[in-house]
């Protein structure tokens, strides 16, 4: 083990780039799979017919697969087709179309857990279902999200590093590059990126603890 | 205002409602008794069609509920509802909670939806209780705000499901009051309710029904004094001597 050498300016900044890196590739996805999780979760528990049943079964069949595959077929195999995304790209898109679906359970879940009566409360007022689920609904749904939401954020960004298998050049790739170039080295940085995930993944849950108890 | 044409309905094979006919007049205060499971709020909920009939025909105000091409919400500002439960949004204030409906389904001003929340927060006692938030107030402030919040959609109906049955016993006189005191401006009212000495006050009418069909309708003196249906006789001997 060689703690000093391992802790170079040069690779310091080498880790540093690739946990950039890493926390862009999960804001974006975050973002995205936030907005379709939301929209597929909301269209699922408002049992349309047809467009409901369509919610379902996308939401089923992602969240059956493994994130791993998600991630190897949107760069290996959508390029045989003629979709050429590029690694960050590819890396972007299969981990928000899987976290979509996970996140869609996660809304519809908190949907669910709204008392009957809230919405008859604010249908038999004269508002319309639509008025009713945003301004009834989805404001108190959300406050019970929260906490699930935030932990599967944090999956999220751990998982960002799923796509070492593309080369994305995130964190755990940049550790690799340096790791082989100097075996002693192994030890020393695979506990620095832990504790650089680790970090960033803490504080997201404190922040998660922090609105609990005000929305509480 | 508010009626009923050999009403059926059916939850599957099980027949809630049987042929139920019954009319309610502007200003009356009808309060329908029975015992639990007999249809009674099932009956209620289908004013605003929170339930929908199988068959028959129900109007309000002239407006068929089970026609298709009815704007139900229109139709629902019109009814105030009170709930059992209360039902209060609990990520909204008191005031909050009274102005959501009058600025979104009836797109009048904040200025004018606040200042009739005020009145009529006023009007059910509680001017204080503006900022709280529901979870702040007892079970009866919470009714009495649930009441405001019906009644600032200036309606011209207000239906009552069970309004006093989730209260401890010492709150339930201050909701009676403030529904004795619609009843006494010539509110319509449709009232489900265990508390026989409010129906047979303030009710014009006592509807009893049993196993979804309306025994017996009378105003309320000759229903309690004399009953002639002997389910009648033997439900109100069960609810008064005990």
């Amino acid at each position: 083990m060689d703690f000093l050498g391992a802790f170079t300016p040069d690779n310091l900044i080498f880790l540093l780039k690739g946990f950039y890196v890493t926390l862009k590739v999960a804001f974006i996805s975050i973002i995205f799979s936030f907005i379709i999780g939301g929209a597929l979760g909301t269209i699922r528990f408002t049992k349309i017919p047809i467009v409901s049943n369509i919610a379902a079964v996308l939401v089923e069949t992602i969240r059956n697969l493994p994130l791993l595959l998600i991630i190897l077929f949107t760069y290996f195999a959508l390029p045989e087709i003629g979709i050429n995304l590029g690694i960050t790209v590819s890396a972007i898109v299969a981990l928000t179309i899987f976290e979509s679906a996970m996140l869609a359970e996660i809304v519809r879940g908190g949907l669910i857990s709204i008392e009957k009566g809230q919405m008859e409360a604010a249908r038999s007022s004269g508002l319309s279902y639509i008025q009713a689920l945003r301004l009834v609904i989805l404001p108190q749904a959300l406050r019970r999200m929260v906490p699930n939401l935030v932990s599967q954020f944090i999956s999220l960004l751990k998982d960002t590093s799923l796509a070492v298998v593309i080369a994305l050049p995130e964190l755990l790739h940049h550790a690799k590059i340096i790791q082989a170039q100097e075996l002693s080295y192994v030890i020393p940085i695979f506990l620095l990126i832990a504790l650089m995930y680790f970090v960033v993944n803490f504080a997201l849950s404190l922040i998660a603890k922090r609105l609990e108890l005000k929305s509480a | 205002m508010i009626s009923f044409g050999h009403v059926n309905k059916y939850y599957g094979d099980f027949h809630v409602l049987k042929d139920i006919d019954l009319t309610i007049k502007t200003g009356e205060v009808v309060v329908i008794i029975g015992p639990s499971g007999s249809g009674k709020s099932t009956l209620l909920r289908c004013i605003n069609r929170l339930e929908t009939i199988t068959d028959g025909s129900l109007t309000v105000k002239d407006v068929h509920l089970n026609d298709k091409k009815t704007d139900i919400n229109k139709v629902r500002r019109k009814i105030g509802m009170v709930f059992q439960h209360f039902n209060l949004y609990p990520h909204k204030t008191v005031l909050e909670n009274i102005m959501l409906a009058p600025i979104n389904a009836l797109g009048i001003s904040k200025e004018e939806a606040k200042k009739t929340a005020e009145f009529y927060l006023d009007k059910v006692g509680i001017p204080d209780k503006a900022t709280s938030f529901p979870s702040q107030l007892s079970g009866g402030q919470q009714q009495r705000v649930a009441i405001a919040r019906g009644l600032a959609m200036k309606p011209e109906i207000m239906l009552f499901d069970e309004p006093t049955s989730a209260l401890d016993p010492e709150m339930v006189g201050e909701v009676l009051d403030v529904m004795k005191a619609l009843a006494e401006e010539g509110m319509t009212m449709v009232v489900v309710t265990h508390e026989m000495g409010f129906a047979k006050e303030v009710g014009d009418r006592i509807v009893f029904i049993d196993q979804g069909k309306i025994l017996e309708e009378a105003a309320p003196v000759e229903f309690f004094e004399n009953p002639k249906e002997e389910r009648a006789q033997v439900f109100l001997s069960r609810i008064l001597n005990h």
